[in-house]
C-alpha cells in the first residue's frame, strides 16, 4: 500500500515538472525578450533606496533594475567583485572605498557609459570625489559634510561666532555647571580633520603618503587644544549628540542626519557657516562623502547599453532632488538647486556653500589605516595629555609601517 | 591458535576500523570543512603576497610576511602580551572564585526559589556580547550620563573617566568580561556540585569537618574532573578575548584614553587594518601557534592537579 502511494506522488511530481517545463517553453515562444537585470547593492535605508527604486522603475520592460541591500557591502564586494555569478552590475556607496575597489580592479570607469560633459553641472568638490588616479569611478548622487549646528534657545543667532576666536571666547563664559558652549568629537578622525585643513594641511598627499608630523599638523593640534579643554573628556558619537539634544550643549559639529531627530525632539536648531580659524584666515573645512553608483568591470561590457541607460537616468535632477531631501543630504547635481524644495532646505543649502571649501574623503587605500592613525594621534594628544610634536612624530611613524605594510 | 584463526581476527577487526571510520566520515568531513580547512588556507595565504593591490593576483612568496609579521612582535607587542596573560589568570581567578560561591549558595539545602536564581543568573548570557558591551560603556562608565558617576556626584565627588587609564580600563574590562563569562562557569559548576555525591559530605560532617575543611577537602576534589574541560575552554576564549577590550576602550571612533591593548587588538590595530591579507594571515598564525602553546600548557597544567 505504501509502495503504490509513493509511487503515484514520484509520478504526480514527475507530471507536474514536465508540464512546467512544456508552460515554459510555449510561453518562451509567444512573449518579448527578457528585459535586462541590472542588480544595484547598497546599505541604505528602506525609505532612501525605495525612492531610487521607484525612479528607475521607469526604464522597465527593458531595463529591470533590483536594488538588494547588502549587510557588510564593502567586504562582500572584495570576496566577490570578479565573480560573475555572485558581484551585482554596481554599487551604490559613498565615494571613499573606489581607490580599494579600482586598484584590486573590479570597478569600470565611469566615463565609459557617461561623457564627463555630461556632468557639466555637477559640484565641482563632488566630481573631485569620484576621481582616482585620472579616472572617473563614480557617478555622484547626493553628498554631506558636518555643519555648525545650534540650539536658538541658548544660543541666538547674532550670537553665532563667524570666527574660532569668537567662539572660543563664546566656549569660556558658557561652559559651566554641567553645560557646554560647544561640543564636537575632538578626537574623531572624521569629525576633527576640519581643524587640519583650515591650516591648510592634509593627512595624506595626493601620491598616498602620511604627512602627520607636518608643521601645520602640529600647529592645528596645538591650537585645537584650547578648544578641547572646554569640552566633555568623553567625545564619542552618542555622547557628544545626547548632550546637543539635551540641551546641555548649545552648539556642535554634526551631519545632516542628525538634523531631523534633533527636530523631532523639539529643538529649534540653527544651521551656521563654519567658523573661520583666526590664524589663517580658512574656515574649518569638514570631510564630505559623496554618495554615489559605481559599475563593477565584471558585467560592464555584456550589459553596457543597460548601465548607460540606467546612468542617463540618473542625470534627471528630480531623482538627485528626491534623493537629498529623503536621505537628509545636499544633491550633487547642480540643476537641482533650482528646486523650490531644496532652497529651502537650510541644511542642505549650508552644505551647498560648505561644499565649497569642504574635502572629500580621500579615496586611496591608503586612507583605510589613516583613521586609525590620526584617532590614536588626537586621542594621544587630546585625552592623555601627550606633547603634541611627540604624539605626531610617533604617529607619522605608525602611519608609514602600515603603509608598508599593506603592499 | 592457528594462523587462519588470526587473520581471521585480523580481518574482522580491520573490517570493524573501516566501518568506523566510515560511519564517522559525515562528521569527519564537516569537522575538516569549517575547522581545518580554514586553518589551512589562512596558513597558505601567509604564504602569498595577497593584499589590495595583488587581490586576484597574489603569488607565492615564501616566508617573507612571518619575518615582516616579527616587526609588529615589537616592544609594543610584548607588552600587550603581558596584559593578555595577565588578563587571562585575573580573569580565570575571578571567575572560578565567584562562580564556585555563587554554585554553593545556589545549593544551599534551604534555599528558596533556587531555579527562578539559575535563570536570572543566565540571563547575561542571553544578551548579545556587544550590545552587553555597549550598555556597559555607555550605561555604567560613561563620564557624562554613566550611573557610577551619578553615584560618585550624589556623594559629593568629582566624575571620573573609569576608562582612561590602563589600570581603570583593566578593571573595567576585567568586570564586564565577567558579566559575560559568568553563567557558563556557574551553570558549571552548578552541575558539578550536585553531582557530588552526599554521603562524601555526611561522612566529612560526622568525622568533624567544618564548612571550609568541607568544601577544600570533599567537595573541590570531586568537581575538580567536571570543570577542568571548562576550565580550559574559558582559558582558551579569555585569552584570545577581542570584544570586551576593543568595544570598551580602542574602538576606532570612540577611544578612552587607555593604550590597554591584548596582543588580539593590538595585532588588529598594527596589521590587520592594513587589509593585506598575506600579512594579517601570517600573524594570525604566529597568534595561533601561541594559543595552542598556551592552551596545552594548561591542559598539563589541569592533569597534573587531577
Amino acid at each position: 500500500m505504501k509502495r503504490a502511494m509513493i509511487r503515484i506522488i514520484l509520478l504526480c511530481m514527475l507530471a507536474a515538472t514536465l508540464t512546467g517545463c512544456a508552460g515554459g517553453n510555449s510561453d518562451s515562444s509567444t512573449t518579448a525578450p527578457k528585459p535586462v537585470t541590472i542588480t544595484i547593492w547598497h546599505d541604505k535605508e528602506d525609505a532612501v533606496a525605495d525612492v531610487l527604486q521607484k525612479a528607475l522603475d521607469a526604464l522597465a520592460p527593458d531595463i529591470a533594475v533590483k536594488l538588494e541591500k547588502k549587510a557588510g557591502l564593502t567586504e562582500a564586494l572584495k570576496m566577490v567583485g570578479n565573480d560573475k555569478n555572485a558581484a551585482p552590475d554596481m554599487y551604490w556607496f559613498a565615494h571613499d572605498k573606489l581607490g580599494v575597489y579600482a586598484e584590486m580592479g573590479i570597478l569600470a570607469p565611469i566615463g565609459d557609459f557617461i561623457a564627463d560633459e555630461e556632468l557639466a553641472d555637477y559640484i565641482p568638490m563632488t566630481l573631485r570625489a569620484g576621481m582616482y588616479k585620472g579616472t572617473r569611478y563614480q557617478m555622484p548622487l547626493y553628498f554631506e559634510t558636518l555643519l555648525f549646528l545650534y540650539n536658538r534657545k541658548y544660543m541666538k543667532d547674532a550670537d553665532v561666532p563667524a570666527t574660532t576666536e569668537a567662539l572660543y571666547g563664546y566656549m569660556k563664559r558658557k561652559t559651566h555647571g554641567g553645560h557646554y558652549g560647544f561640543v564636537e568629537q575632538h578626537s574623531t578622525a572624521y569629525y576633527s580633520a576640519g581643524w587640519l585643513h583650515a591650516f591648510g594641511t592634509e593627512v595624506l598627499n595626493a601620491q598616498g603618503q602620511p604627512h602627520l608630523d607636518d608643521e601645520n599638523v602640529i600647529n592645528a593640534l596645538t591650537y585645537h587644544l584650547k578648544f578641547v579643554e572646554l569640552m566633555p573628556d568623553e567625545t564619542e558619537y552618542a555622547t557628544v549628540n545626547t548632550l546637543f539634544r539635551e540641551g546641555m550643549a548649545h552648539a556642535t559639529l554634526a551631519g545632516p542626519w542628525l538634523v531631523p531627530t534633533l527636530r523631532e525632539a523639539g529643538i529649534d536648531v540653527g544651521v551656521a557657516p563654519m567658523p573661520v580659524v583666526d590664524e589663517t584666515g580658512l574656515p574649518l573645512a569638514p570631510y564630505s562623502g559623496v554618495q554615489g553608483l559605481h559599475v563593477l568591470k565584471v558585467h560592464a561590457r555584456e550589459k553596457k547599453d543597460a548601465i548607460m541607460k540606467v546612468l542617463t537616468a540618473l542625470l534627471e535632477p528630480q531623482i538627485g532632488t528626491d534623493l537629498a531631501l529623503v536621505s537628509a543630504c545636499a544633491p550633487a547635481n547642480g540643476k537641482c538647486y533650482g528646486d523650490e524644495r531644496i532652497t529651502s532646505d537650510a541644511a542642505g543649502m549650508e552644505m551647498r556653500r560648505t561644499a565649497e571649501t569642504a574635502v572629500p574623503m580621500p579615496n586611496l587605500p591608503e586612507m583605510d589605516v589613516m583613521w586609525t592613525v590620526l584617532g590614536n594621534l588626537l586621542t594621544d594628544v587630546n585625552m592623555r595629555g601627550q606633547d603634541v610634536a611627540e604624539a605626531a612624530a610617533q604617529a607619522q611613524r605608525q602611519a608609514a609601517q602600515l603603509i608598508e605594510a599593506m603592499r | 591458535m592457528t594462523s587462519v584463526q588470526i587473520s581471521a581476527n585480523a580481518y574482522k577487526r580491520g573490517k570493524g576500523t573501516l566501518v568506523s571510520y566510515l560511519v564517522s566520515a559525515p562528521s569527519l568531513i564537516l569537522i575538516a570543512g569549517v575547522v581545518v580547512f580554514p586553518i589551512l588556507y589562512t596558513a597558505y595565504i601567509s604564504l602569498t603576497n595577497m593584499n589590495v593591490y595583488h587581490w586576484f593576483n597574489y603569488s607565492f612568496v615564501g616566508l617573507v610576511n612571518y619575518a615582516r609579521a616579527l616587526f609588529v612582535f615589537n616592544s609594543g607587542f610584548l607588552s600587550a602580551l603581558g596584559v593578555t596573560v595577565l588578563w587571562t589568570i585575573v580573569n580565570m581567578a575571578a571567575q572560578l572564585i565567584v562562580a564556585y560561591v555563587m554554585a554553593v549558595l545556589l545549593n544551599m539545602p534551604k534555599l528558596r526559589l533556587k531555579n527562578l536564581y539559575r535563570t536570572l543568573l543566565m540571563f547575561p548570557w542571553a544578551m548579545p556580547g556587544y550590545v552587553s558591551i555597549l550598555l556597559w560603556k555607555t550605561g555604567m562608565f560613561n563620564s557624562q550620563f554613566g550611573l557610577l558617576n551619578r553615584w560618585m556626584q550624589d556623594l559629593g565627588h568629582a566624575s571620573v573617566r573609569w576608562l582612561a587609564s590602563d589600570l581603570g580600563a583593566f578593571i573595567c574590562c576585567t568586570v564586564v568580561n565577567l558579566w559575560l563569562a559568568l553563567p557558563f562557569m556557574i551553570m558549571i559548576m552548578d552541575g558539578a556540585l550536585q553531582s557530588v555525591d552526599k554521603s562524601f559530605q555526611e561522612s566529612a560532617l560526622i568525622d568533624g569537618a567544618n564548612w571550609l575543611t568541607r568544601q577544600t577537602a570533599v567537595t573541590l576534589p570531586s568537581i575538580r574532573p567536571i570543570i577542568g574541560p571548562a576550565v580550559i575552554i574559558t582559558v582558551f576564549t579569555t585569552f584570545k578575548q577581542f570584544d570586551v577590550v576593543y568595544l570598551l576602550i580602542q574602538q576606532t571612533g570612540a577611544k578612552t584614553g587607555s593604550h590597554l591593548h591584548t596582543i588580539l587588538t593590538y595585532a588588529y590595530e598594527n596589521a590587520f587594518i592594513a587589509s593585506n591579507y598575506g600579512y594579517s594571515s601570517a600573524i594570525s598564525v604566529i597568534i595561533f601557534l601561541m594559543l595552542i602553546a598556551f592552551s596545552m600548557l594548561t591542559r598539563t597544567r589541569t592533569k597534573e592537579g587531577v
